[in-house]
């Protein structure tokens, strides 16, 4: 199938576009998404194209804005509520995990809630301790929501397609570093399911696990680990909730090795639940213990060279990989 | 690194068995294959192999003597080795008195391999390794302690384990084949059911009296391949067809239950001439089987537990042997065993479907096919077995008989095995 290549805000946006095109109910709100295009321009156009009635700015109240969200779903609508920043998204906890997430239960399934909310998160440029987190495990938590953490272009535009069509709440959780970064994806109708994982690269000597940013940082130590002569496998599962559990017992099964990768702080993470999943399902398989890789349990410093240092960087996936060949971290000097 | 080899089971319910040949003496080297002792029960006699190179380094038993199964009939080490002594065996009167005698410890303690040197010689007193380490060494009969590890502090890892398998020719990719009765003429190979392993079938050979080579191997997550992972049905039909190869020239298959479907898959593209199939209690053959037992039986701990399991496999309760129960608990002392089985089990049922059918592969195949399934099998039932048999293929229907035939009606199995195989002419 032919392609072609998009930033990942570029992606975002043809699925926006696509989807309001095709269902008259999906509409957008959020803080400057119409007049201004949004403040990462992944909603650009879109207000000249459908009008204020669905491309809509709302004033700084984010509590108001996912509200308005969980109810217009739960009236049959599907609205995406677009959040600046996911550390913002806190305000809305009430009707995220207490509404949007319970909803369908309480109701016998009579209840849908199709809420998409967009937002991003994660370490750049020095946004500091409020704007910096990496809050995925906090959805991960709550049964009833999707939780969706894109690292291309192409997958982005696919899930949110999704996201826009399958009737649940969904988390649908970008990063600031991702949006200016370009890749391919297939023209035409592109969908991608829940549930289903990506292998980013085919290896057989370890299974790196990683989501969101930490992909690309990920397949950059993979590259260099290969001229070390380690053929790294590196999964992407795309989709936390749901998880791709199959791909990642097989992958493990098959490198009997296992590095997870999260840029979130360690304690409590998605990482070490996953690694727990390993454990039950794989442990017979394994001939390391599973390495996790992952944020300090510090808040994010402003400071870049510290907030660098608090998040997994390419050398810390290194050795983590080394180390789980049973390697010394760092690669001696050919000779 | 001294290994033992057990006295053989010589029947379902038999606890020992009587040594009547020795072949070897103290400090006799021999060979893998090697015929090295008969043993003899009530009704028949078994001749007992070597299944790897090594002297004769402990003898506990002579000629005359009744020894327990599932016991070290000797050890076979390098010169000069020493077995330690917690390992060596009295002759027991009558072991079956006492559960203790028989029960997962003293079985797992027989089957444990032995230091070089005793305690003190261990290289890995700790035995640290990694799991797949474990499983892997154990399924080899190698014991951790006794390798040095590569890994973190002397951790043994997997490439320490093939090496050391790889280096004492040990190979890892093909199911072992054992004799259980030498022969003359086609083979007939035996393949087990699911959770069990070809010690099961040791009792029904006894008086076969068919004069040809009877063999059986361990499936994949069984018996001695527990460490042979298969990632689904054609994945043991292709590991055992592997192992089948020297037999390309010809071989009868009977298989019960999971080795049933297994025969009759391996009579499309192994590249085996299978002259006659005799399939007992055939699984694949239906859509359904009693995923309840099999989560029970894989979770049962404790005798009585599994005795309660067990005893689904029956028509008649008390046709089930306490030896049988001990047995398939002692096996599972290895702690790899049922995570293994486990696997395979997922591999091969969703709850109480089964992933696999051989219908399609049993109405191909043209040769003498006798099926032998009982009326009371409560794990696949008669009827769907019936519902997919294709008309050139005669079935046997026991009364009063499960999911064991072979156990309820053993006679009667005998005779039908016998006079499938002889019908191929």
């Amino acid at each position: 199938m032919a392609e072609r290549e998009l930033m990942y805000r570029e992606a975002l946006r043809e699925a926006i576009d696509e989807e309001m095109a095709r269902d008259p109910t999906v509409f957008i709100i959020g803080e400057g998404i119409a007049e201004r295009g949004g403040s990462y321009k992944v909603t650009e156009g879109l207000l000249a194209k459908y009008g204020p009635g669905r491309v809509r700015d709302t004033p700084i109240a984010e509590a108001g804005m996912i509200g308005v969200g969980v109810g217009a779903a739960i009236a049959g609508a599907r609205p995406i509520v677009e959040i600046l920043y996911v550390d913002f998204a806190m305000l809305g906890m009430d009707m995220i995990v207490n509404q949007a997430a319970k909803f369908r239960l309480m109701t016998g399934g009579e209840g849908r809630v199709p809420f998409v909310m967009r937002t991003q998160g994660g370490t750049g440029g020095g946004v500091a301790a409020q704007h910096s987190q990496s809050l995925e495990a906090l959805f991960y938590h709550i049964p009833g929501l999707r939780v969706v953490m894109p690292s291309t272009p192409s997958d982005a535009k696919g899930l949110l397609k999704y996201a826009l069509r399958q009737p649940d709440p969904v988390m649908f959780l970008e990063h600031k570093h991702l949006y200016m970064t370009r890749g391919m994806v297939p023209d035409g109708e592109h969908i991608i399911e829940f549930g289903k994982g990506d292998i980013k690269r085919a290896g057989t000597d370890v299974t790196v696990i990683a989501w969101s940013n930490m992909v690309p940082r990920t397949l950059e130590a993979a590259e260099e680990l290969s001229l070390q002569g380690i053929s790294v496998e590196v999964i992407d599962p795309r989709t936390l909730v749901p998880l791709d559990r199959a791909m990642i017992l097989a992958s493990v099964s098959r490198t009997r090795r296992c590095v997870i990768v999260q840029e979130a702080n360690r304690r409590g993470g998605v990482a070490s639940d996953i690694c727990s999943i390993i454990l039950a399902e794989a442990f017979w398989e394994l001939d390391a213990p599973v390495e996790i890789v992952a944020g300090l349990d510090i808040p994010v410093p402003f400071n870049l060279a510290l907030e660098k240092a608090s998040v997994p960087q390419k050398d810390d996936i290194i050795a983590a990989v080394r180390r789980a060949l049973h390697e010394s971290p760092v690669a001696r000097a050919a000779g | 690194m001294a290994q033992p080899i057990l006295v053989p089971q010589v029947g379902q319910d038999l606890t020992e068995a009587k040594i009547v040949e020795l072949f070897v003496k103290l400090g006799d080297t021999v060979k893998k294959g090697d015929l090295v002792a008969v043993v003899e029960s009530e009704k028949a006699s078994f001749e007992v192999e070597a299944f790897a190179e090594g002297i004769v380094i402990s003898l506990p038993f002579a000629v005359g003597d009744v020894a327990p199964v599932l016991e070290p009939l000797m050890h076979l080490g390098a010169a000069g080795e020493e077995i330690a002594l917690d390992a060596t065996v009295v002759p027991a009167a009558a072991p079956a008195a006492s559960p203790a005698d028989t029960g997962p410890a003293a079985v797992a303690l027989a089957m444990a391999p032995l230091r070089a040197g005793g305690n003190g010689g261990a290289v890995n007193a700790a035995r640290r390794a990694s799991p797949v380490a474990r499983l892997q060494a154990a399924a080899r009969g190698l014991d951790v302690a006794d390798i040095a590890g590569s890994g973190p502090r002397g951790a043994v890892v997997l490439k320490d384990v093939l090496a050391l398998a790889s280096s004492a020719g040990a190979g890892g990719d093909t199911l072992e084949i054992r004799t259980l009765q030498s022969g003359q003429g086609t083979p007939v190979v035996f393949l087990h059911g699911f959770g069990a392993d070809l010690s099961a079938w040791r009792p029904l050979l006894a008086d076969l009296g068919l004069g040809l080579p009877l063999m059986a191997l361990d499936l994949p997550g069984h018996g001695s391949s527990r460490g042979h992972h298969a990632a689904g049905f054609d994945e043991i039909v292709a590991a055992v067809g592997q192992s089948l190869q020297r037999m390309a020239a010809g071989v009868h298959l009977v298989g019960h239950s999971l080795g049933a479907a297994v025969a009759v898959a391996l009579t499309e593209g192994a590249g085996l001439d299978v002259r006659s199939l005799t399939l007992i209690a055939p699984a694949g053959l239906g859509p359904s089987v009693n995923g309840d037992f099999v989560k029970g039986f894989l979770g049962a701990r404790s005798e009585p537990a599994l005795t309660a399991w067990m005893r689904r496999l029956v028509c008649d309760p008390a046709s089930l042997a306490p030896v049988l129960v001990r047995a398939t608990l002692a096996a599972r002392a290895d702690s790899g065993l049922v995570p293994a089985q486990e696997r395979t089990a997922n591999a091969l049922f969703e709850g109480s479907t089964q992933l696999f059918s051989v219908a399609e592969a049993l109405r191909r195949f043209q040769g003498p096919c006798t099926v032998i399934a009982g009326r009371d099998d409560a794990i696949v039932s008669l009827r769907d077995i019936e519902a997919s048999l294709p008309g050139n293929v005669a079935l046997h229907r026991l009364a009063q008989v499960g999911h064991l035939p072979q156990v309820e009606a053993p006679r009667l199995v005998q005779a039908l095995i016998a006079r499938s195989i002889r019908s191929a002419g």
